[in-house]
Parts: C-alpha cells; sequence; structure tokens
C-alpha cells in the first residue's frame, strides 16, 4: 500500500470541519448506543493519532466500536483475534515460496489494514503480543530482512479482557504505554439497552452505515488537530498535573514526559472534537483518566479501587493555574 | 465487627522510620526507665516489625487492653505512683511502643510520631546537658524526616525528604529562638514540674557517718563551678561552706536543730580584700548553698545565712543555678559565746568513745592551753602512723576510739570527728563543717571546677579571744588533700587501694575542653533566668524591662517573623504570573461570590455561578465563553470582548 501525499480538500470553514466529525459521531451513535463520551474519546484518539485499547468484560461492543469506527471514517479493517497459540507471524505475514516465479513472495499479514482490530490483546502469548506492539510504534515492520510501510493511516484498537479473567498475559506497562488511551465501555443504560434487545440487530445496521471520510480526510484532518493552539496557561496546568502524579503518596510511578506529551496529543483531538478555540482544561480533565489510567501506579494500600477514581482525584486536587 | 487484621506491608517503606524516630524520641530516656521498660520497647518494636514484613495479622484488642493494662501495673509498681517525670514518660514509653501495636493506617502513625515529639522534649524534664540541643534537633530531624516519608510515598527520596525536614526545622529556628529570649523568665515558675522523686539527692547530705563521703569521693560527678571576677584563691583557702554539724550521738553527727541554735547567731568580722565570684550550682535537690568562706553577700533569692553560717535556701535546687557570691576569706567569727553555747558546742554522749576521751585529757594536762592541746593533737595525726585512705576498714561501737586507736585509716570525715570528739573530750567547743574544698582549675575557661570527690569535712574548734577558727585535721595527715585536691591526692599513692591508673595527658585536655563547653553553656543558655534576661533586655535598650513588655516585643516579634517566612515562602512557591485575562476573570469570579473549587474548570464553576443567581446567566455564559477563548485559545478578539464585559458588569 502506498502513502499518498495528496490531500483530500479539508474544509477550511470550522463550521464544515464540525460537520465531518459531527456526522462521525452521530453515525456512530446509531451503533453504539448510550456511549457518546466513549465514541468522542474514541474519535479523539484517532484523530490524534494514537492507538486505543477497550478494557471491558466480553459483550459489552468493544468490537462493535472498532468495525463501526473503521466504516465510518472509510478505512480498511482487519481483525486478529489473538488466541494463546497465535504466531508473529499470524500477524505480521510470511515469505511464500512460489514455484512458478522461482520467489519468495511475501503475503502481508493482518498488520498491513489502516484499522485493525485486536481482539483479547492480553489472552496471547508476549511474543506475539510484542510483534503487534512494535509494529504499532514504528509504523513499519521488517520480515526477511526488508522493511515495509505500514499503511497510513494506521490505528489499533486493541481490546482486553479484564486482568483478573482466566487464561490472560496482561500487557507490561511499557507496552501498555504505547496506546494513546484506554477506555472501558460499561454496561448500557436502561433505555439504550431495551433498545439493543428490541431493536435491529446492529450487525445489519453495521453493514448499511456509510463512510463519512475517506483515509485521507482522515490523515488531513490528523493535521489540523496538531495544530490546535495550546497556549503557556495549559501548559502550566498540564505540568502541574504531571507534578502532582510524580508527588502524591497516592501514586507510585507518576506520569512521564511522555505521558505528558500524550496528554497534550490527546487533549488537542478532544478541542478538536469539540470544536474548542484552542484546548481548555475541560478537554484535559475529559481525557485525563483515558490517558492517565493506564500509565498511572497506584501506591499499595490506597482507598482507590479503580483508576478512573485516582485519576478523578488528582483533578480534584490540582488548581487550574 | 470483622475487621481485617492482617497486614499488607504497605507500611513497609515508612514505618522503619517511624520506629527509628520512636527509637530516637526514646533513647534520652534509657538511662532513666527500668530495664524492663527498655525491652518491652525493643520487643514491641520488633514484634510490629515482623508482623508488617510477614504480612501477619495485628494481635487482637484484648491482647492489646491486657498488654496495655499489664504495662501500666508495672509502671505503678517500679513508682508506686504514675505522676511525675519518671513514672510519666516511662508510661509514655511504654504506650507508644503498645501503640506500635495497633497502627496499621497512617493516622496511626501520624499519632505516633506525635508522641516521639513529645516523648524527646520531656528528656529535658530530667536533664539539660549541653549534648541535650544538638541531640534535640537530630532527633526533631529524624521525626521531620520520618513524617514526610510517611506522607510522600515513593515518589520522594530520603534525601528530599531530609531536606524538607530540615528546612521545615529552619524556619522555625528564629521562632524557637525569638520565643527563647523574650519569653519572660520570672524566678517562680508559671508552673511546677514534678520532680523525679525516684532519684536520690546527690552530694552532701545533713548528717555525716563513717563512710558517707568515702562514697561521694569516688564520684567525679561535677558539684558545681566557680568563676572568679579576678584571681582564684589559693587551694588552701578554697572551702566552700556547706552545712555544719554540731551534735554528736557517739556515732553520727547531724545538725542542730534550729529551734536551739536560732539565737545564736554569731558576729563576724571580716577583713581583707573581697572575693567576687560566680557559682552555678548542679541541681542538689536539697537547700545546701554553697560559698566560699565567709560569704558576706549572695545573690541567690530566698537564701539566708544560718547561725552557723550556713546558706541555705527555702525550696530544694532542682535545677542548675547561678548565683553570685561576695566572700572575705579572712576573717574571724564569733568571738564571744556564752556559756550555754559552749557546753552546748562540747557536749558528748555519756560514756561513749572512753579511750579517746581519756587520751584527750591527758593530752590535755600535758599542753597545759587548749591552743597547745590542739598543736598537740594535730601533731599527733601527723606524728603517728595515720594513714589517708578511701577504703577505710568498717569501724563498730564508738568509731572514733576504734579509729584512734586501732584501724589508723581514714578519710577526711573520720580524721574531722576524731578531732571534734578529743575537743570536746576537754570542754573545747567544736564542731564539723562539711562542704567543698580545693577543685581543680580549668586551664581553658579559667574556671573551678568542684566534683563530688572534692567533698570534705573540717573542723571549727573555739578558742578563746580568737573565736571560732577552723582547723583541717586532714591536712594534719594528708596535706596534700588540702593543697592539691582529692584527686591529685589520691594519685600520689596516700589513696593506692584506688584500683586505677592515672588517666592520659591528652585526654585530661578533652575532658578541661568539654569541662569549659559546658561551663560556657550553663553560664549563657541554661542559667538565662530573670536576672540575666533583664539585663540582656536592657542591652538591646528597653528601658525597665517587664514582663509585659517582653511579652509585647515577642509578640510582635513572632508576628513579624511569621510574616517574613511567610513572605520567603509565598516568593518559593510563587503561582506563575497571572495574564491579563486570568484577572479580569479574577475580577468576575469575585464577582458572583461563589467560591471555586480546586481543579473546577470556568465551564463547570459557570454552572455553578449560574446557580448563585448574582450575575445573569447570559453575561456569566458570555464571559466564561470570552475567557477561554482568550486564555486557551489566544485569541485577541475574545480578549477584548473579555475586558468590556467585565467593565460592564458592575
Amino acid at each position: 500500500m502506498q502513502r499518498t501525499n495528496t490531500l483530500e480538500p479539508v474544509p477550511a470553514d470550522g463550521n464544515a470541519r464540525r460537520a465531518v466529525v459531527d456526522e462521525a459521531r452521530k453515525s456512530l451513535a446509531t451503533i453504539i448506543l448510550g456511549k457518546d463520551e466513549q465514541i468522542s474519546l474514541a474519535l479523539a484518539c484517532l484523530l490524534a493519532r494514537g492507538h486505543l485499547l477497550i478494557e471491558d468484560l466480553p459483550g459489552l461492543g468493544k468490537t462493535m466500536l472498532a468495525q463501526a469506527l473503521a466504516r465510518v471514517l472509510g478505512l480498511s479493517f482487519s481483525r486478529v483475534q489473538f488466541t494463546s497459540d497465535l504466531l508473529p507471524a499470524d500477524i505480521i505475514g510470511v515469505s511464500v515460496f512460489r514455484q512458478e516465479s522461482g520467489e519468495f513472495e511475501f503475503q502481508p499479514g493482518p498488520v498491513f489494514a489502516q484499522l485493525i482490530l485486536a481482539d483479547e490483546v492480553n489472552r496471547a502469548t508476549p511474543k506475539a503480543q510484542s510483534a503487534l506492539l512494535e509494529a504499532m510504534e514504528e509504523h513499519q515492520v521488517s520480515v526477511d530482512g526488508k522493511t515495509r510501510e505500514l499503511p497510513s493511516p494506521f490505528f489499533v484498537i486493541a481490546t482486553q479482557n479484564p486482568g483478573d479473567q482466566i487464561g490472560t498475559f496482561p500487557l507490561p506497562e511499557s507496552q501498555l504505554d504505547r496506546f494513546l488511551m484506554r477506555i472501558a465501555i460499561g454496561y448500557p443504560d436502561e433505555e439504550s439497552e431495551r433498545e439493543l434487545i428490541a431493536g435491529d440487530d446492529r450487525r445489519e445496521m453495521l453493514r448499511d452505515i456509510r463512510a463519512i471520510a475517506s483515509p485521507d480526510m482522515l490523515v488531513s484532518l490528523q493535521a489540523v488537530v496538531r495544530e490546535v493552539p495550546v497556549t503557556d496557561a495549559l501548559v502550566s496546568y498540564i505540568q502541574a498535573l504531571v507534578r502532582h502524579t510524580r508527588e502524591s503518596a497516592d501514586i507510585e510511578i507518576g506520569l512521564s514526559p511522555r505521558g505528558a506529551q500524550a496528554l497534550v496529543a490527546a487533549a488537542r483531538a478532544h478541542a478538536f472534537v469539540e470544536n474548542h478555540s484552542g484546548v481548555f482544561p475541560d478537554d484535559v480533565q475529559a481525557v485525563f483518566a483515558a490517558v492517565a489510567g493506564h500509565r498511572l501506579k497506584p501506591a499499595g494500600g490506597t482507598r482507590f479501587r479503580n483508576p478512573a477514581e485516582l485519576c478523578q482525584h488528582v483533578i480534584d486536587r490540582v488548581a487550574i493555574p | 465487627m470483622a475487621r481485617p487484621r492482617g497486614t499488607d506491608g504497605s507500611l513497609l517503606t515508612s514505618l522503619p522510620w517511624t520506629v527509628a524516630a520512636l527509637f530516637v524520641a526514646f533513647a534520652p530516656h534509657v538511662p532513666y526507665v527500668p530495664v524492663w521498660i527498655t525491652g518491652a520497647f525493643v520487643g514491641c518494636a520488633g514484634w510490629r516489625f515482623v508482623v508488617e514484613k510477614q504480612r501477619r495479622s495485628l494481635p487482637s484488642p484484648w491482647v492489646r487492653a491486657g498488654l496495655a493494662l499489664v504495662c501500666f501495673l508495672g509502671v505503678l509498681a517500679t513508682y508506686s505512683s504514675i505522676s511525675g517525670v519518671g513514672p510519666g514518660s516511662a508510661l509514655l514509653a511504654i504506650m507508644a511502643a503498645l501503640k506500635l501495636l495497633e497502627t496499621r493506617r497512617r493516622r496511626d502513625q501520624f499519632v505516633l510520631l506525635f508522641l516521639s515529639v513529645f516523648l524527646v522534649m520531656s528528656s529535658l524534664l530530667r536533664e539539660q546537658f549541653l549534648w541535650s540541643l544538638p541531640y534535640m534537633i537530630a532527633g526533631m530531624l529524624v521525626i521531620m524526616t520520618a513524617w514526610l516519608r510517611m506522607s510522600a510515598g515513593e515518589s520522594q527520596s530520603t534525601r528530599q525528604s531530609f531536606a524538607t525536614g530540615a528546612r521545615l526545622l529552619a524556619y522555625a529556628a528564629p521562632l524557637a529562638i525569638a520565643m527563647w529570649v523574650f519569653f519572660p523568665r520570672i524566678s517562680t515558675p508559671f508552673w511546677a514540674v514534678p520532680i523525679d522523686t525516684s532519684q536520690a539527692t546527690t552530694g552532701i547530705s545533713g548528717t555525716m557517718s563513717p563512710g558517707d563521703i568515702s562514697a561521694l569521693s569516688l564520684s567525679d560527678a561535677v558539684a558545681f563551678r566557680v568563676s572568679f571576677d579576678g584571681d582564684v584563691p589559693e587551694a588552701r583557702d578554697r572551702y566552700f561552706r556547706g552545712l555544719v554539724l554540731t551534735r554528736f550521738n557517739g556515732r553520727t553527727w547531724t545538725m542542730s536543730e534550729p529551734s536551739i541554735s536560732r539565737f545564736a547567731r554569731e558576729q563576724i568580722e571580716t577583713r581583707g580584700e573581697p572575693v567576687d565570684y560566680e557559682v552555678t550550682l548542679e541541681p542538689t535537690r536539697q537547700r545546701w548553698v554553697f560559698a566560699l568562706d565567709m560569704p558576706s553577700y549572695w545573690s541567690l533569692s530566698g537564701t539566708f545565712m544560718g547561725p552557723q553560717q550556713q546558706l541555705a535556701r527555702n525550696a530544694p535546687i532542682d535545677q542548675r543555678t547561678a548565683y553570685n557570691v561576695t566572700s572575705y576569706t579572712d576573717f574571724r567569727v564569733g568571738r564571744e559565746l556564752s556559756d550555754l553555747y559552749r557546753n552546748w558546742y562540747s557536749h558528748l554522749p555519756e560514756s561513749s568513745n572512753p579511750r579517746t576521751a581519756a587520751l584527750a585529757r591527758g593530752l590535755r594536762d600535758e599542753a597545759g592551753s587548749d591552743r597547745a592541746f590542739v598543736d598537740a593533737v594535730l601533731d599527733m595525726l601527723h606524728e603517728q602512723e595515720f594513714y589517708y585512705t578511701l577504703e577505710p576498714p568498717p569501724l563498730g561501737n564508738n568509731p572514733v576510739d576504734r579509729f584512734l586507736f586501732d584501724t589508723r585509716r581514714g578519710f577526711c570525715e573520720h580524721y574531722a570527728s576524731a578531732f571534734s570528739v578529743m575537743m570536746r573530750s576537754v570542754g573545747i567547743p567544736a564542731r564539723v563543717v562539711l562542704g567543698y574544698q580545693g577543685g581543680t582549675i580549668n586551664p581553658l575557661g579559667g574556671h573551678l571546677i568542684v566534683r563530688q570527690s572534692d567533698a570534705h569535712a573540717w573542723t571549727e574548734v573555739w578558742i578563746d579571744g580568737i573565736g571560732w577558727h577552723r582547723i583541717d585535721p586532714t591536712a594534719a595527715v594528708a596535706p596534700e588533700r588540702v593543697e592539691f585536691g582529692a584527686a591529685d591526692a589520691a594519685f600520689d599513692g596516700i589513696g593506692e587501694t584506688w584500683g586505677f591508673a592515672a588517666p592520659s595527658r591528652w585526654a585530661y585536655q578533652v575532658t578541661l575542653a568539654w569541662d569549659m563547653l559546658n561551663t560556657r553553656w550553663n553560664e549563657w543558655i541554661l542559667g538565662y533566668g530573670p536576672e540575666t534576661q533583664s539585663s540582656f533586655m536592657r542591652w538591646l535598650g528597653m528601658h525597665e524591662p517587664t514582663w509585659r513588655k517582653m511579652l509585647l516585643t515577642l509578640v510582635t516579634l513572632v508576628i513579624a517573623l511569621i510574616m517574613a517566612i511567610s513572605l520567603l515562602l509565598v516568593l518559593r512557591y510563587r503561582q506563575p504570573k497571572k495574564d491579563q485575562a486570568a484577572r479580569l476573570y479574577a475580577r468576575f469570579v469575585r464577582k458572583t461570590g461563589v467560591e471555586p473549587r480546586t481543579g473546577e474548570t470556568a465551564r463547570v464553576f459557570a454552572l455553578r455561578a449560574r446557580e448563585s443567581g448574582a450575575i445573569p446567566a447570559a453575561t456569566i455564559e458570555e464571559i466564561t465563553q470570552a475567557y477561554m477563548d482568550a486564555r486557551y485559545g489566544g485569541s485577541d478578539a475574545a480578549q477584548q470582548n473579555l475586558q468590556s464585559a467585565v467593565s460592564a458588569m458592575r
């Protein structure tokens, strides 16, 4: 697959940009019911060129969200079901000897798609996990000594079951860091659940869904996201948050400088999705739990039941300068 | 109530520090509390640590309550009281150790560290040594570090905690110094610290039986220090009068009852140049005040001269006390003595020490006059084989007989007692004076150190035409004792029964340097009492210092210092300068009358501000939007909107 240099015209006008993003959101909301916040975060994550980790119990619509995103954004999609016997070659691809040509021919694996759903990533062995995670980091894979570029845009949406389920290889902290955000989906509210039970089959609906953006438009939107202004005042706020995570007694390992960068990138994308004139503290707070939750290690014996609570605690403690 | 009792090892990082702080706080008490308390303290700390390390359970409430009761009763049994410094600090220490056994959370650790502070400070109620201050500062530093270790978690290194603790103490130091200098000292304290009654009195006691002083003589504890304004008098003139013993029951010398000698005030005539000096007396828990024979002026309040010229205060000396004295080493006293007192001072119990009495009568007949008799007895002690030793053999009944005729080995008290008995046997009034003699001059400080080993007993005999005359029979036997002091006399081989060698030269030098430091410390720091304070205040320019003025100065100074320290902190942790948008927004926030919460964004604040209704919702919306666009969107147009909207607000 070739990287395209020609940008599709992105509407310069704010309202038109809004239209693309809002339409995408609306479209997703018809498939994933009552999860507007998660949709916003997932969109923001992709716009910030980050990979997304969805962690929740089976059957809450993790796969559905990934597939819907691919459809709506018009991305090529492939899905890898991670199992304990998955090999790196199953993800990256293999070179096959062709009798007729007398040459090895590379058979690209599922990783050569624009949006990859790595389902139940913590079911595979660390070896298979790291094959995917390496591709995520480098945006390229090396097979038989030859480096191959991955398509652009390139997203990985990994889902994982909560770590305490049987037969899981939890991702180490260093690899969790590769994901820009980690979100949970959670049970739908009562009304949405009624609709899910009684309404149309979501799978059918997914097939009918229309692509709202194209890969090229997405790339240009990503470029616009990077231009969202970040003022000194906001940088001070980010610094204050990061410093607090490092100094707080409740947190054993605070945010790294890379974590701070991730926070800014995600907040920019969120500001764009929310059509803010710049990155507001509200944007930082909205993405904070998703960005910082899997990067912070709570100190032993603290009173926080989950990362989200800890993150909210940090937000409530840090004054906005 | 099924609360989990197990530990999860979460305190493993901060617990050692808490335990260390407790140990540091407890250490100064160790020499004073019974061994079992130290044992229990160490035991509890070790137990708690093992529990945390192995994730075991803490002892159940019943076990803890039982232990607490046992320890409480133990303290009660040891001291037969629970009030006072001794039992109080023992109880505090043991309960702090037991508290460890129910420490499962940080809150409990806070309590423990607070106890440590109290414990380390309470050691000042016992002793205030020179090293107490550095120790206390170091102890506070450890406690502060422990405190910070506990609240800082992993993210802060030990060095950082230590530095922060030191900084906090440094902030507190000026306040402490101001309090110390200006807090009004008054002669009678507001509060009375209960004195540790379990501790024996030190120094000379009110009676003298054979063996009393030799026990003292082995102690090199400092009795008092003397700083002379001029030259230090010769060793043979350095008799520090303590108390006078006038009654003898055949074995023990005691003081006369006050009712008997109340009217016996004796005439004092002084001659020559006075000697001015300052005495810093270590606490004796007795009333005697020591001064060079013969004091004419003393600065200590509530102190009176007794009928036999002994100085006594109306309250025991419970803390280190400094006083100025003027004495005359050349004096005559009691030239006139009525017959009543002549009899009184030459009274001896019937049929005690008969051999001594017989000997005395024989010598008196030979001598012909009282003066010749005194010389004859001194010659006898000098020429016959009497030995000066600190470990005399025991004497039974009629100890003077046994001493003079059989053992012939003794110490100053034996000689003084024997001499007085011989005088009284022939009707010459005689009495025994207890005090200190000699002392060593510290060449570094130029002051005189008088130790318990300088305790001495001598006699005074009344001779017609002269009055009371000091005679030191020990000088006849061992002149070195009087000329060079007790320690040198012992080292000269006279006290060969002492089982140790003379200390080396440098050790002696170190001892002297240490003593000089101690003297300065006592003079300037511990001796900072009402008089020193008021003269210091005058030096600072305060006219007629009263406690009101000092208190006012103190309050002013403390407020000024707190403000200075706050300013320092404000400068240190200054918020980044607010930009224009932030200032405008802050005005709006004040106007709404709603208190912004920490971490609350402008948007969330706007919702609450709308509820309060102080400002129309549309204005709130406008200002909030303009503020965010201006401050976070970097829009100049929004900045102007904000400006006009905020200006229009009033």
